[in-house]
């Protein structure tokens, strides 16, 4: 009997003997028939080109939104690298070793042309610096960190070689924490009648909640951190140990926010780190006027060997964060060009598109 | 009885063959070639992002996705998706496969998976892998969070790229996908769920608890997906990665459509406007049968083939017809007459006078036989 197209398909390829037994038979049901009800989507024009044109439609005004939002962001920024010899940093960056236990401090002259309200943020920016490589990254002990008492006696081999200083553990360990920017960094604002004001700076809130009070904890609680950290060390390269890094008991130690700024490691080898928070005053008056401003920097912190930039910036931030084009920019653009593309699609389905008319 | 045990498959009767070959065989293939296609295209997006991060990471093979996530890509994340696609996935239906038999020439061509089209589906992984860490890249060089707190920062950046990649291939096998089940359903949308499920519970704080060195990116997921930026980022990178795709494929069913194309599109119109036309021809195809036996049984129809008597156009009706043959040249007829309705006017049609003068297409039609 011919099979026609119509009948159902439950013809069996079954075993010798011509026919199937009914044994072997399999179900007649619609999935073992791949006869599923589904959704059979076809490309035609009447779909695709509508979705192009609300893509370009849709991407256009959020990119715009987006580029408007980004230029109303003040930002201002000041390398104190001291490459040049006019700079006045110069001297800082040229004769210094770790081991010099004189501060170099220098200051940095800027103007202001805009006032800048709400809060204003203060970020140190280190450029050509890979805190992305993958040793440096693994380069920490995630479990000290955490206020483990084991690991904070026996640093893990990750950290290797900043895990033991002259026969004691370093706390914290590691090349992340060992590579702590350090500069101190402060700002004065030149009163039109010839004073140096200094601005407030806010240490706290700087890192993320869940890093301040998850990830790293002091080991034996907050309080006699010096006893807690008995028989352990500072790392190699730091001026003082971790239960010296900030007076106030709830940023010392491990859970000091500048420390836990820095261990979040960079993902691109030129990036900024929140440094400071100026709180805005009240709404009358801006929390930056305009103005002459000075920048005292204690230069800690060698780059040059590797040449390496260092920059503050100052900057206000909006929904969207801080001011980047690049995405407001790249809306626009890709909203126009499919905008184009479903123009240039519509002409050439008109003119040479097939038309699918088969005999029906 | 050994021939069977010893063979991929075994039937009993020559007409299995017909749906074997022209159903199962056309879909097995079909699908075969979508899923390598699309494994390739998957894997090559998947893993060129390193690539690019290796310019910007000094070359130390930093990996910019979580650990976790790259033990789990392959085994949770996208694998059902593809499985199901290459379960159920159909072009065309059977009863549409069986009455167009040219849709089996892609298979006999090599088509739908060759060198061309394995060059295309690496371009395409190529091209997202790019897309997938540029543009992130330019968003995140300088981005901070709604509370001016750092951004940019290394966990912030793997989860961004690996919710983008899935959220991509999983549009992107959505598109690939003809024939949505509610299996396809379930694995695809399924998926997506499954990620950001197991992305806030690894990234929670009960695991690191647990495990402070094996989970360190604790409180990434919900810092990063909590911010508007990035999921704009991600609308874009999604967007950017899946029209050109798009735009290839619309062309080349509008431009250069295949046999394949036009039996989809009249499957589909056919389902908008009903199945009356059906039936009619129902009743009269059935009175065209041919002997169930095996050929081997009685003398064969080799003589008729090969003097060309069945071929002749006047012995086939004209175009568009419904009228029934003359036993002589009965299943072949038919066929023809088939191909003849897919394109009413159509070079396709076999007219081969006498014998094997028009050198490809007579003897591929003698093997259809």
């Amino acid at each position: 009997m011919m099979p026609t197209s119509y009948e159902d398909g439950h013809i069996s390829v079954s075993g010798a003997g011509g026919g199937s037994m009914p044994g072997k038979k399999p179900e007649n049901t619609a999935f073992k028939q791949q006869r599923l009800p589904a959704w059979q989507p076809v490309l035609t024009a009447g779909t695709v080109l509508p979705a192009f044109f609300i893509i370009g439609l849709i991407f256009i005004p959020i990119g715009i939104g987006l580029y408007v939002t980004s230029m109303n962001i003040k930002e201002f920024q000041i390398d104190y690298t001291g490459v040049d010899m006019s700079s006045p940093c110069y001297n800082c960056s040229q004769n210094f070793s770790w081991n010099s236990s004189r501060p170099c401090a220098c200051s940095l002259p800027f103007y202001l042309d805009q006032p800048y309200d709400s809060n204003v943020f203060m970020y140190y920016g280190l450029s050509n610096f890979y805190q992305n490589h993958r040793r440096y990254v693994k380069s920490r002990d995630d479990s000290q960190l955490n206020g483990n008492q084991e690991s904070l006696k026996d640093p893990s081999k990750e950290c290797e070689p900043y895990a033991w200083s002259s026969s004691k553990p370093i706390a914290p360990c590691g090349a992340i924490a060992n590579s702590m920017f350090n500069d101190t960094l402060e700002l004065f604002y030149n009163d039109p009648n010839g004073s140096k004001v200094q601005i407030p700076l806010t240490a706290t809130g700087i890192a993320w909640w869940t890093d301040k009070h998850v990830k790293f904890r002091n080991p034996g609680g907050n309080e006699n951190l010096p006893a807690a950290f008995q028989g352990t060390t500072k790392p190699v390269n730091w001026h003082w140990p971790v239960y010296e890094l900030d007076s106030d008991p709830e940023n010392n130690g491990f859970i000091n926010e500048d420390f836990i700024v820095w261990m979040r490691t960079a993902a691109l080898p030129t990036f900024r780190k929140l440094y400071r928070i100026i709180q805005r005053k009240n709404n009358m008056v801006p929390t930056l006027p305009r103005g002459n401003y000075t920048l005292e920097v204690v230069y800690n912190y060698p780059v040059r060997s590797f040449d390496g930039r260092k920059r503050v910036i100052l900057s206000t931030i909006s929904w969207m964060g801080g001011k980047n084009p690049f995405l407001g920019i790249a809306y626009i653009t890709v909203g126009s060009v499919c905008f184009l593309l479903g123009v240039v699609l519509l002409i050439i389905h008109h003119k040479y598109g097939s038309r699918n008319n088969i005999a029906t | 009885m050994q021939a069977v045990l010893a063979s991929d498959y075994s039937f009993a009767q020559f007409q299995y063959l017909r749906r074997l070959l022209l159903v199962h065989g056309r879909w097995s293939y079909f699908r075969m070639c979508n899923f390598l296609g699309y494994f390739f295209y998957k894997n090559f997006a998947f893993t060129l992002v390193h690539f690019w991060y290796g310019f910007f990471c000094g070359f130390s093979a930093q990996a910019v996705y979580d650990q976790w996530f790259i033990t789990l890509f392959n085994i949770i994340y996208t694998s059902l998706p593809v499985l199901a696609m290459g379960l159920f996935d159909q072009d065309v239906n059977d009863q549409n496969s069986l009455r167009y038999p040219s849709l089996y020439k892609p298979g006999q061509q090599n088509l739908l998976f060759n060198k061309r089209q394995f060059f295309l589906c690496t371009l395409q992984g190529v091209t997202t892998s790019f897309l997938l860490f540029f543009i992130p890249y330019g968003a995140f060089s300088a981005v901070v969070k709604e509370d001016g707190s750092n951004f940019s920062d290394q966990q912030t950046f793997a989860v961004t790229i690996a919710t983008t990649l899935v959220i991509v291939v999983s549009v992107q096998i959505g598109l690939d996908t003809h024939y949505w089940t509610a299996v396809n359903h379930l694995f695809v949308w399924g998926s997506l769920i499954v990620y950001f499920a197991i992305l806030f519970s690894m990234q929670s704080y009960g695991l690191f608890g647990l495990f402070p060195n094996n989970f360190p990116f604790i409180g990434a997921a919900y810092n990063c997906l909590s911010e508007k930026g990035v999921w704009l980022v991600i609308l874009l990178t999604t967007t950017v990665c899946v029209v050109p795709g798009l735009v290839v494929s619309f062309l080349k069913v509008d431009l250069f459509s295949t046999l394949t194309d036009k039996v989809r599109y009249l499957q589909q119109s056919r389902k908008r406007h009903g199945p009356q036309e059906q039936s009619l021809r129902r009743v009269r195809r059935t009175s065209s049968r041919r002997s169930g036996y095996a050929f081997s049984h009685q003398q064969g129809y080799g003589e008729l083939i090969t003097s060309g008597k069945n071929m002749r156009r006047s012995t086939v009706s004209s175009a568009c017809s419904l009228e029934k043959t003359t036993n002589g040249s009965n299943w072949i007829g038919n066929v023809l007459k088939r191909k003849n309705e897919v394109s009413c006017s159509s070079q396709e049609f076999i007219a081969a006078p006498e014998g094997n003068s028009s050198a490809t297409k007579t003897p591929r039609q003698q093997r259809t036989d």
